[in-house]
């Protein structure tokens, strides 16, 4: 039952308008950068390694697909996540505003296996989100850029990556990227379950990420206990691939946080959900 | 009279003489330079820079005369804005320099002369070019060279099979690193939880090495290379 | 002993939210083939206790059972035997009707094809709607796919919460006749919740009125309808003359209201025929006399007593 559940949330995604708002946003975003990059990116560049211009030189292609790629998925780490919330937070609320969760809820079908059916429907789409951003910023980049080294500006250094050393980093990347806002499309199914609308778990998502990115950018003593613990702050670990040496022990621990992020929420969830009295 | 004549003279003909000497030398060498009306060779270039990471990197490096140079790189390269055509180009503008003998120096076993060069300009970029040059086989053995933009770059040269025409199969490059700072705001980790370590004096040099191996001399190169 | 087969049972079932009770003890039992009258004016606590029923609602105290099962216990059991229809139906307005019967088909337990959906949209009313998207139906006809979604997994027992609701009287007579058919033809168990008083008493056997949380009386409709006591409609030429005669002969009698030369008044069925002869000795005319007993003013009577 879980399975024809899920297909049944994959045929209601698919037909809502809203789920493509996300593609064609992805779309136009990536199609701007882009666009912007290949009008005037050295310039952009120039201002990165400026003060290493004095007394070094770059060669090579630098402006590649790679470094455009890197620099898609550093401007949308905000962006992309309203994109996911803007789908899945609608998924348990939007059923009540419509009415059709008194439906479901009449059917033989478990609450929990309904609901978890939901989580997966929702975890495929943001897959999809993560890697039509792939397709996008690699491929497409790559198409208009070409191929080459990746030059990455990291706190302590420039870093210049081989081009036969990417692919995985992408992958392994685009991994942790995936895990990140599938915290957040758990996140908003969570808050979904609490209400009966659709805008409110919504908004509240991204009210969320807005203040727990704000925690972890404020660099106050207060904080430090709390910054390691929320989720925003290994939102951005995906840029950990593209260090060297790859810091093994800092991706191993955002990825625990994150999975135990998704754990509690889904918990939280089948909690709140199977207890919630069905008066709309 | 006479004595005190014959003093000032002995005390000039050494600097006439070693003043004709730098000169003589380097003039040895710019020949020995021009000798060379093109080459490419393989470079590999391994950098050990502070805050900069790269594996070693390939390229090809071209050269024509009189100032035609190009390095053509696959991936990223990181090479010094200073050292490569400035000493053959400084060089050849006789009129634009002051070359002065500063005496004799043993680089790795071999005899070199120091020679000073300094620019006869005010406004140019160039400080001071200091070279220690093997002449009797018309070649560089190292160079530092200040100036405005980019401060002192060290230079050594190493030499094997391309002797004969005055090219080196190892460059070693030391570069001032004191100016380099990373830009806020602009492509970095936005939540990152670790801290530098601010305890460990600040890096003032890098360094960059560059293997070269498989030289083509004089064999003729296209100027469509260098416009590519 | 009773060897009815109990289909619903409902046992001092309550239900508060926060500090309002909605349900205070709530008790009936619907038997095998019953068409089931669920009766209550506004605020009874009827869409709760029918929500508790589908494990919509969780009770606080009281228990459910089902075809003799615990519902808390039993729930996916039992529900694939139950179709239901909760006030008005909503589907997917962004779907077909075609789709949204899938969707619903797909969880309800059976495998329905799409030869099974059409021929369940055509049972219903709406052949040649398949594909039309939901968002363009009329009140009536997501009624009608409401019915087509309850039915389509041939349950053994339908629930049904006011289906009438918003319909035009052809759409009402349309909900009975189905309702009908079901129950005689496919032996169905109906429970119907509804505000169409009349109908009602046409199609129901068995009845239950609540009233603030509360049963009020639960029976045969026609044994509840046909109890002593009587409405009596009765068109006469001297309405003063009459009165007159009531008061002095017939005190028990009470006089609910006038209409010109016609009188309602309630009264027990063994005093007609006096009533009639003392009518006839004072040479009142007695042109219709009606006795029923209506479920609509028994209904308000239970409820306001």
């Amino acid at each position: 039952m879980l399975i024809k559940s899920t297909l049944n949330e994959f045929i209601k995604i698919a037909a809502k308008p809203r789920s493509y708002l996300g593609l064609a946003a992805i779309t136009v975003l990536v199609g701007v950068i882009l666009f912007a990059l290949k009008a005037d990116g050295m310039s952009f560049i120039s201002f990165v390694t400026a003060s290493f211009e004095q007394t070094l030189t770059f060669e090579g292609n630098i402006l590649n697909g790679n470094l455009v790629a890197f620099i898609v998925l550093q401007m949308l780490v905000i962006h992309i996540p309203l994109l996911v919330a803007l789908v899945t937070g609608d998924l348990v609320s939007g059923e009540a505003a419509m009415g059709t969760i008194r439906m479901l809820a009449t059917k033989p079908i478990s609450r929990t296996k309904l609901l978890m059916s939901k989580f997966v429907a929702g975890g495929v789409y943001t897959l999809l989100i993560v890697i039509w951003l792939g397709i996008m910023a690699v491929f497409v980049g790559k198409v208009i850029f070409g191929s080459g080294d990746l030059m990455v500006l990291n706190s302590d250094g420039l870093v210049i990556l081989q081009e036969a050393d990417i692919g995985w980093r992408y992958i392994g990347g685009f991994a942790v990227a995936f895990l990140a806002l599938l915290t957040v499309s758990s996140l908003s199914i969570c808050l979904s379950c609490f209400s009966d609308n659709s805008i409110g778990p919504i908004v509240t998502t991204m009210a969320i990420i807005i203040l727990f990115t704000i925690i972890g950018t404020l660099d106050v003593r207060v904080f430090d206990n709390v910054r390691p613990l929320l989720f925003t702050t290994h939102m951005a670990s995906w840029r950990s691939f593209f260090e060297d040496p790859l810091p093994v022990a800092q991706i191993k621990e955002s990825i625990v946080i994150l999975v135990i992020h998704n754990i509690v929420l889904i918990l939280i969830s089948i909690f709140k959900f199977n207890r919630k009295d069905i008066t709309s | 009279m006479k004595k005190i004549l014959w003093l000032i003279l002995i005390a000039i003909v050494p600097v006439a003489t070693n003043a004709q000497d730098a000169n003589q030398t380097i003039s040895e060498l710019i020949n020995k330079m021009h000798g060379v009306k093109d080459y490419s060779v393989d470079a590999l270039i391994t950098s050990d820079i502070p805050m900069v990471k790269i594996l070693p990197s390939k390229a090809t490096i071209y050269f024509k005369q009189k100032d035609k140079f190009k390095i053509d790189s696959k991936g990223i390269a990181i090479l010094p804005k200073q050292g490569f055509t400035d000493i053959s180009k400084m060089l050849s503008q006789r009129d634009a320099y002051t070359a002065i003998f500063m005496g004799n120096e043993a680089i790795a076993g071999t005899n070199a002369e120091v020679i000073s060069v300094f620019p006869v300009s005010d406004t140019s970029d160039l400080i001071l070019a200091k070279l220690w040059i093997d002449a009797s086989n018309d070649i560089v053995l190292k160079s530092q060279i200040t100036t405005r933009s980019s401060g002192t770059v060290g230079i050594v040269y190493t030499y094997a099979a391309q002797k004969k025409w005055g090219l080196p199969d190892q460059l070693i490059f030391t570069v001032d690193v004191k100016k380099f700072k990373i830009p806020k705001g602009v492509a970095t980790d936005i939540n990152r939880t670790g801290t530098t370590d601010s305890t460990k004096p600040a890096a003032k040099t890098g360094e960059i090495k560059i293997d070269l191996t498989n030289y083509k001399v004089n064999l003729g190169i296209k100027d469509e290379v260098f416009t590519k | 002993m009773d060897t009815t087969e109990k289909m619903i049972e409902v046992n001092h079932l309550s239900k508060r939210f926060d500090s309002f009770e909605a349900v205070k003890d709530v008790s009936f039992t619907v038997n095998k083939g019953d068409v089931f009258g669920f009766l209550g004016p506004n605020g009874a606590g009827k869409s709760t206790t029918i929500r508790c029923m589908l494990s919509l609602i969780t009770p606080t105290s009281g228990d459910v059972k089902l075809f003799g099962k615990f519902l808390a216990s039993h729930r996916s059991e039992i529900l694939k035997r139950v179709g239901c229809i909760i006030e008005k139906p909503d589907f997917y307005k962004y779907l077909s009707a075609e789709r949204n019967l899938e969707i619903f088909a797909r969880i309800s337990g059976v495998d329905s094809n799409r030869k099974d959906i059409h021929r369940m949209l055509d049972f219903v009313g709406l052949n040649g709607r398949e594909k039309h998207k939901v968002s363009g139906f009329s009140h009536g006809m997501k009624q009608r796919l409401g019915i087509a979604q309850s039915l389509l997994h041939n349950p053994d027992m339908i629930i049904l919460d006011e289906p009438t609701t918003g319909l035009d009287p052809q759409g009402i007579i349309d909900i009975r006749n189905l309702i009908l058919q079901l129950s005689r033809e496919q032996n169905k168990t109906i429970l119907l919740s509804s505000h169409q008083l009349s109908e009602i008493e046409i199609i129901a056997n068995r009845m239950v009125i609540i009233n603030r949380g509360v049963t009020v009386i639960e029976g045969e409709v026609a044994h509840l309808l046909n109890a002593q006591e009587l409405i009596v409609r009765m068109e006469v030429n001297d309405v003063a003359l009459t009165l007159s005669l009531l008061k002095e002969e017939f005190a028990q009698i009470i006089v609910q209201r006038e209409e010109g030369n016609v009188l309602h008044f309630s009264v027990n069925r063994n005093h007609i025929p006096d009533l009639i002869k003392k009518c006839v000795a004072r040479d009142i005319l007695i042109y219709a006399i009606e006795s029923k007993r209506k479920l609509e003013d028994y209904f308000i009577q239970m409820v306001t007593n």
